[in-house]
């Protein structure tokens, strides 16, 4: 139990998938002009990474070695089509919205990493908690980096039709924010911020 | 519209337009993974160049020669998709190891990135299913406009990488705020060269 709360952990600090190993940037990046798309890519990254890291796990004794890769990539694209259908049935706004980036969570480095550096390597528990805890990492950072965009760039924030905070109409936002160029520059700022706290962090661990 | 002036504004709006590195953030990991080194970057963009304009020639071939008369386009595209890219990928690296040593040498380590590449599988999707591409012209390339539209892309994806490239290697000389060193300053140098490519947006109204 233990170990599962320190696997948990780990994705979301320590070994972040976004601000410190740096993969699965291009969704991140790209979603995270409003916070609603942001959110579900965020669940939808979440499920994938849970249901293929138990899968692999499970099925890691019996997976040849040399053709690993190409088994975890067709485990990957058969939960990121069951998420592909759920959203286009459920959820036609968001699904129009986040567009190419469903299918592209197949090649998003995060999965296939986790699988191939921890599932294939770990049990089921601990592979179950891997997943939550790099998927809540992942989700985390990009629905913080959707609702800051969202909310000053626009001046509100939106959730499925509902409006859960506004600025009232008077409100002005710098455009850039909503734009391209807003995304690689706030994000700049949060690796920024999130190597010196990890510098923080592992300064105290070693004190200890 | 005449049909030269459609694939030029298709090419055109595929590589500056709808730049797929800066202005929609496809294939990111690969543009800070190796944007370090131009030697490097000029052997990614081509071999980018090739291995997109053969997978999509050959998802394309799949999709409409395969998924779509079994019926199984809807739900099984992107299994098929990603297994035809790594397939091809894979026997691309054979064959050039087997023929052309010299071409291997050059562009043998950047083809099993590529399978992992989300820009393949992008341009692959793409061009039979609605995405990103901000175009007004209907989904569903025929294998001509797929071809132009690939073509466009991969060399969007290889200018603006060497765009970044040149860019991040007068970085390194720069005196830079301590806690922005290394990659922070590299988002924002991609924050400023995407802000010159909004300036493209509105080129030919496109």
């Amino acid at each position: 139990m233990k170990q599962f709360v320190a696997v948990l952990k780990n994705g979301l600090s320590l070994e972040n998938p976004l601000t410190v190993l740096m993969i699965g940037l291009c969704s991140t990046l790209a979603v995270s002009a409003k916070f609603e798309g942001s959110l579900f890519m965020g669940i939808a990254v979440i499920f994938v990474l849970v249901m293929s890291n138990v899968l692999i796990s499970a099925v890691r004794k019996f997976t040849p070695d040399e053709v690993r890769i190409p088994i975890f990539i067709v485990i990957i694209a058969a939960f990121v089509t069951i998420v592909d259908l759920v959203l286009k049935g459920y959820f036609p706004s968001v699904y129009s919205f986040l567009g190419v980036w469903i299918p592209l969570i197949v090649v998003n480095c995060i999965v296939l990493g986790r699988a191939e550096a921890f599932a294939y390597h770990n049990g089921v528990m601990l592979s179950i908690a891997d997943g939550i805890g790099m998927g809540l990492g992942y989700t985390l950072i990009i629905a913080g980096l959707g609702a800051f965009r969202e909310l000053f760039g626009s001046g509100s924030l939106v959730f499925l039709g509902n409006t859960l905070v506004s600025f009232g109409p008077a409100y002005r936002g710098p455009n850039i924010l909503l734009l391209f160029p807003g995304a690689f520059l706030l994000f700049g700022f949060i690796v920024a911020g999130s190597r010196a706290l990890n510098r923080r962090l592992t300064a105290r661990k070693e004190a200890m | 519209m005449h049909v030269v002036t459609q694939l030029a504004l298709l090419l055109i709006g595929a590589a500056l337009v709808n730049n797929i590195l800066l202005t929609r953030f496809i294939a990111l990991c690969s543009f800070f993974g190796i944007s370090d080194n131009m030697h490097t970057a000029i052997g990614m963009s081509l071999a980018v160049i090739f291995v997109m304009m053969l997978a999509s020639t050959a998802t394309w071939i799949a999709y409409y020669g395969m998924l779509v008369p079994l019926g199984v386009g809807e739900f099984l595209y992107i299994p098929a998709f990603i297994l035809v890219i790594a397939a091809l990928v894979q026997f691309v690296e054979m064959y050039l190891r087997k023929y052309s040593p010299a071409l291997y040498r050059a562009m043998g380590i950047y083809l099993p990135l590529i399978t992992t590449n989300c820009a393949v599988l992008a341009a692959a999707t793409e061009a039979v299913k609605p995405g990103f591409f901000k175009m007004n012209m209907a989904y569903g390339f025929t294998l001509g406009e797929n071809l132009i539209y690939t073509l466009g892309v991969a060399v969007g994806y290889g200018f603006a990488l060497l765009c970044f490239t040149a860019l991040r290697e007068r970085l390194d000389i720069a005196p830079v705020p301590n806690v922005l060193k290394g990659t922070p300053m590299a988002f924002i140098a991609a924050a400023l060269l995407s802000i010159g490519y909004i300036g493209l947006g509105s080129l030919f109204g496109l």
